[in-house]
């Protein structure tokens, strides 16, 4: 059986879609489909990037995300599929457009017996016209100024991203493509990075694609979120209707005040399920299909109906969706083996 | 122009680009030692072939060696390495992904390395040269006078004629590094075509031999050809440097050595030398070609 079609996925999705990229779309990817030799990488990626926002690419490991980046930098060709660059149609022959974009994909690669400041330079010298001054700059941005006279094979995991950030950022592109960016850096260089990328979109109108493992990272920066899996789009949307969508809140109530309080929290979400507890030693627990932000709500109506709550926790973010999407939950109930050793980590294939 | 110098930078910084500069000098004033010795025992055994004189233009067949043979050899393993690394260290994307047209980065690496072997070139004829005076000096050999007669016209010829030789040689390295993608491939395969082409034609030239025995009832070896295998990559360059002022008419920088020029008629340098120039340009040709059609990962 191919194992690309195990995944659950909304029926909707195995409707190509046949909307045209329009203009406001930075990115625009139409069923792009990708094989590595027999390996099949990408199904049919559907990808709408909006022009001036952070789009939080997420994935579990192999699920594609890097092998969609390559593909829009002109790496590799597609089997199959159209991508959209700045609302027009791109083809692995148009490079030229590429002089818009900073990439880093996957490890940051340099020359390692260059300094940092001269792989800069003999990098400033492809692509697009680039201003020497720049360089410094640059490397301003990401703190790097002090070391940029030493030589890459001196540098550690962290100094090499930064240098790759700062490579990414070097010809001013108008959307920058980061693959793992936040990778190695220490918490200092994730505010920096989080506020120079926000600077980016919010103040110059740029376009920013990341791509992270870090979901607490992106819930922070993204505005707008696609989680892909098996090489196709499982969600996408702004971020914040997509939390609102899957939100929910878990509150907890004395086991007698059940029934009263189910009556009082089915007014909540009257169209989605309502979950209860009502043994064991998680008995009491509601989850609530509302925003997490409603969470008070909750407790002013139960009060009202003379019940209090004994805890109450907004219960949805990005990890909790990521985790049902992608159905990668392997960390929980594992069942007992005689051999007790940890969980499975839940890779695909 | 900016690619070109940016090549330029890369290769300056390249520990690589030095060491093997020195092993060329290093191994050419040891040979440089080595005829010193000899031509001063020559002369004190008082026997007078001619020899106790280093001579120019004859030296600089000495030099080219160094240049053209070794220097050649060198120049593919060199190349090979300054092209592969880039696939080695995934720099290749960084070029790519900002858009850069792949053609011309490959031609502007192609016109950097021209531009550092022959540098590279101009050192070792440079060097030779001294090292021809010095032998003299510490040999108490005689040296004649490199500006008499044809003079520096001699030397011109040896360093415009050798100098594309050089290049297709290394043009080798070039290719065979792109199409494997990797420095390590590109020299090994570089340095196995060498000796598989001498290997080749030495073989080949040995089973020939036959047909030069109807020379042999006439009292002589007759020479047949040019053949096929005179025309492969190494040894067409080797007809191009046998006819460069003071060249001994005998193929020694050839893959064939020897061999090939006892038994077989040189290829005439009207041949040899576009011969050389279309290699360079098909390798360079192959390598665009391969890379256009890359995906780098
Ligand atoms: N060079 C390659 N050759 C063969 N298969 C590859 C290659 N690169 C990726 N793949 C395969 O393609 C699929 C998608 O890989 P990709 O690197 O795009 O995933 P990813 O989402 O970036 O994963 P990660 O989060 O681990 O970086 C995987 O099944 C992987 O095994
Ligand atoms: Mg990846």
């Amino acid at each position: 059986m191919d194992p690309l079609n195990t995944a659950p996925l909304p029926a909707d999705h195995f409707m190509p879609r046949t909307d045209a990229p329009t203009p406001d779309l930075a990115v625009a990817t139409r069923g792009l489909m990708k094989r590595y030799g027999r390996q099949i990488a990408l199904t049919g990626l559907d990808m709408s990037v909006p022009t001036g926002k952070v789009y939080g690419f997420l994935g579990p490991n192999g699920s594609g995300k890097t092998t969609a980046l390559r593909l829009l930098t002109g790496l590799l060709r597609p089997n199959a599929g159209t991508i959209s660059l700045f609302g027009k149609p791109y083809t692995w022959h148009d490079w030229t457009r590429l002089f818009r974009v900073g990439s880093l994909i996957e490890t940051p690669s340099f020359y390692p017996y260059l300094s940092g400041a001269e792989n800069l330079d003999v990098l400033s010298a492809s692509g697009p016209p680039t201003d020497k001054r720049r360089i410094d700059q640059v490397l301003e941005y990401v703190g790097m100024s002090g070391r940029a006279k030493s030589p890459i094979q001196t540098y550690s995991l962290g100094m090499k991203q930064r240098l790759g950030i700062a490579a990414a950022m070097l010809s001013d592109p108008d959307l920058l493509l980061l693959d793992e960016p936040a990778n190695g850096l220490d918490p200092g260089g994730m505010v920096a990075m989080r506020e120079t990328l926000r600077y980016f979109t919010a103040e110059l109108g740029k376009t920013v694609v990341i791509s992270s493992h870090l979901l607490h990272e992106v819930e922070m920066l993204a505005d707008v979120v696609g989680i892909i899996d098996h090489g196709r789009l499982l969600r996408e949307g702004p971020l914040h209707d997509l939390l609102e969508a899957a939100g929910r809140v878990r509150v907890r109530v004395a086991p007698e005040d059940m029934t009263k309080a189910a009556a009082v929290l089915r007014e909540f979400a009257p169209d989605r399920p309502l979950y209860g507890v009502d043994s064991g030693d998680q008995a009491g627990w509601f989850t609530v299909g509302i925003a997490p932000a409603r969470a008070a709500e909750i407790n002013r109506a139960l009060v009202g109906a003379g019940i209090y709550a004994a805890g109450l926790e907004p219960g949805s973010d990005l990890e909790s969706i990521f985790l049902e999407l992608t159905g990668r939950t392997g960390t929980v109930a594992a069942p007992p083996t005689a051999e007790p050793g940890p969980p499975p980590m839940g890779l695909p294939q | 122009m900016r690619l070109i110098r940016a090549e330029l930078l890369k290769a300056r910084r390249r520990t690589m680009t030095w060491v093997l500069l020195t092993v060329a000098l290093v191994l050419m004033g040891l040979s440089y030692l080595l005829i010193g010795l000899g031509m001063s025992a020559l002369r004190g055994s008082g026997s007078d072939f001619g020899l106790g004189i280093l001579e120019f233009p004859a030296q600089y067949a000495t030099i080219g060696q160094f240049a053209f043979g070794i220097g050649g050899l060198l120049a593919t393993v060199y190349v090979a390495a300054l092209v592969g690394s880039d696939w080695n260290w995934g720099v290749l994307r960084n070029v790519v992904a900002r858009g850069e047209s792949r053609a011309n980065y490959l031609l502007a690496k192609a016109a950097g390395l021209a531009i550092v072997l022959g540098i590279g070139m101009l050192i070792i004829f440079a060097a030779g040269i001294l090292m021809v005076f010095l032998a003299g000096l510490v040999f108490n050999v005689p040296v004649s006078n490199p500006l008499r007669g044809r003079g520096l016209q001699d030397l011109a010829e040896n360093l415009v004629l050798g100098y594309p030789v050089l290049l297709q040689r290394a043009a080798l390295g070039f290719a065979v590094a792109v199409v494997m993608r990797s420095q390590l491939a590109g020299s090994v395969v570089g340095i196995a075509l060498w000796l598989g082409e001498s290997f080749l034609t030495t073989v080949l030239t040995v089973i020939s031999i036959p047909n030069n025995l109807g020379g042999f009832i006439d009292g002589g070896i007759q020479q047949i050809g040019p053949v096929w295998y005179q025309f492969l990559p190494i040894s067409i360059g080797g007809y191009v440097l046998n006819v460069l002022p003071g060249g001994s008419g005998l193929v020694s920088a050839a893959a064939g050595g020897g061999l090939q020029g006892l038994f077989l008629k040189p290829v005439p340098l009207e041949l040899a030398l576009p011969m050389v120039l279309i290699y360079l340009a098909v390798a360079i040709g192959v390598a665009i070609v391969a890379l256009n059609r890359q995906e780098i990962v």
